[in-house]
């Protein structure tokens, strides 16, 4: 009953955030060079991209448009590899100055104790850290014999720091979904306080590798882990936003399935292009920094994603469950709308 | 004018309380810390004229930065009531060689200017 009621307020919380679309989250994708190869990027970028990374000047005009800026507004600088940048402590250290906080999601291939020291002091207060396996089965899937160790160190630079607000994610695949209980006891063993998991979307360099989808079976596993390791409460481990996953909703994260890109989530990407999270497919782009006003278009555009009712449709259009998952989240949809790319109810209760 | 209530009624409830920390699949997760900027310079007590080089340390930290041609310094840190740091010629004669100086700084809003002397041996 109280559960009932807990999720009508949800819904209504999620409308009214929908209409209020307060930008906390602006994702910056800065550079997509590389120094990977990672077999499950959803980004398909490569070593040697042919795109010139931004100028920080130009991304600067953009975010100084958002005016005013919420409290928290966070910049997360993405890629590519962000450290790939010579100037990443400059364009932290002005994004800081420009009155917004900033965060990194890397590989942690050129995270040195030097490089630590630098970016803190540029006013980073979050960073993820990508780690998808031990040793052999990091290596293999980031394509680089050296990548667990220098992950491995980066991780331990990043855990020792009180500034840090810091995670550790892992995008679970069928090659290491049976390595996820020793992963635990190594993050345990690192001192790692929150961890972060995500599943292989077919999207990017990752749809030239379906073996690597979870089965069914596979995906219950990973959220009956989750689960369990919740009660423990040994690590903040949880389920990222990625899908909608009926019964275990209230199980795997401290909040029930919301889908924010567009809605308190935005982003610039490497050519200028205005969307929400880098992952979603790029016929969604809702403007570009170089031909319109950034804020103005977070403002008066990006109803795509604040009424997703055209999601009802395809397997979505008869879904007992639509009310709360509302087709998913957005990253699992390409430009033509016509159906669902994953359904993680569908995995959990393939007969649903 | 939007309705905030909703956002209220969930601020209220422990249940909820998380509600508005977030981050994307693809993202690191949201600072919440308030933090502190602190920048300075770096002169010769007997000349005035500023000293490149000095390594300046938060010392409860593992914090540190070096000193500019211009001998400035600045860094965002932990917001905190006061801050060890010790001032020190780490690059021997390569900048005049100056004594170690360790002091505690207390700031008083959440941005400092300090300037720093340095005695020669
Ligand atoms: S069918 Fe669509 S609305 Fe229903 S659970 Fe799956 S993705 Fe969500
Ligand atoms: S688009 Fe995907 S990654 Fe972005 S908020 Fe929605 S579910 Fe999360």
């Amino acid at each position: 009953m109280f559960g009932l009621f807990k999720n009508r307020i949800f819904r209504r919380f999620k409308k009214t955030e929908a209409s209020i679309h307060e930008l906390n989250y602006l994702f910056w994708e800065c550079t997509t060079r590389c120094n990977l190869n990672c077999l499950h990027c959803g980004s398909d970028c490569s070593k040697d991209s042919s795109t010139q990374d931004m100028p920080l000047s130009d991304f600067l005009l953009a975010l100084d448009t958002i005016e005013p800026k919420s409290e928290n507004l966070m910049v997360v600088l993405t890629g590519g590899e962000p450290l790939m940048r010579k100037d990443i402590e400059q364009c932290g250290r002005e994004i800081r100055k420009h009155g917004a906080r900033w965060g990194m999601v890397t590989n942690g291939y050129l995270y040195n104790q030097d490089k630590h020291n630098a970016l803190i002091n540029a006013g980073m207060g979050a960073l993820t850290i990508s780690l998808d396996g031990l040793e052999i089965n990091h290596n293999w899937l980031r394509n680089n014999n050296n990548s667990f160790a220098r992950t491995d160190s980066a991780i331990a630079l990043a855990r020792g720091s009180t500034r840090l607000n810091f995670d550790v994610v892992t995008c679970v695949n069928a090659r290491n979904i049976d390595e996820i209980p020793l992963i635990y006891n190594y993050l345990l063993s690192q001192s790692v306080k929150a961890w972060r998991l995500f599943t292989i979307v077919p999207i990017g360099r990752a749809a030239n590798s379906p073996d690597l989808v979870l089965t069914n079976q596979q995906f219950k596993y990973l959220l009956d882990f989750i689960s369990h390791t919740r009660k423990l409460k040994t690590i903040d481990i949880k389920f990222s936003c990625e899908g909608y996953v009926g019964p275990y909703e209230s199980k795997v994260r401290d909040t029930g399935f919301f889908c924010r890109a567009g809605i308190n989530i935005g982003s610039v990407l490497i050519d200028g292009s205005i969307s929400a999270c880098p992952n979603i497919d790029r016929s969604f782009v809702q403007g570009n920094i170089y031909t319109d006003n950034f804020f103005e278009v977070w403002n008066t555009k990006f109803q795509v994603f604040r009424d997703r009712k055209w999601t009802k449709t395809g397997r979505c259009a008869n879904c007992n469950q639509y009310a709360d998952c509302q087709g998913n989240g957005m990253h699992n949809w390409y430009g033509d709308k016509a159906n669902v790319l994953v359904c993680h109810n569908e995995k959990i209760n393939p007969a649903g | 004018m939007k309705s905030k209530w909703i956002r209220n009624i969930l601020r209220g409830l422990s249940v909820t309380s998380m509600v508005f920390i977030f981050q994307a699949c693809y993202g690191s997760p949201q600072d919440m810390k308030y933090d502190m900027f602190i920048e300075g310079l770096v002169k010769a007590s007997a000349t005035g004229e500023p000293i490149q080089g000095i390594k300046v340390s938060l010392t409860d930290t593992d914090q540190y930065e070096f000193t500019d041609e211009m001998g400035k310094f600045s860094f965002y840190t932990d917001l905190s009531g006061s801050y060890p740091i010790l001032f020190e010629d780490t690059d021997g004669g390569q900048n005049g060689v100056f004594m170690a100086v360790d002091t505690v700084l207390i700031p008083e809003n959440n941005s400092v200017y300090f300037e720093m002397l340095l005695d020669r041996p």
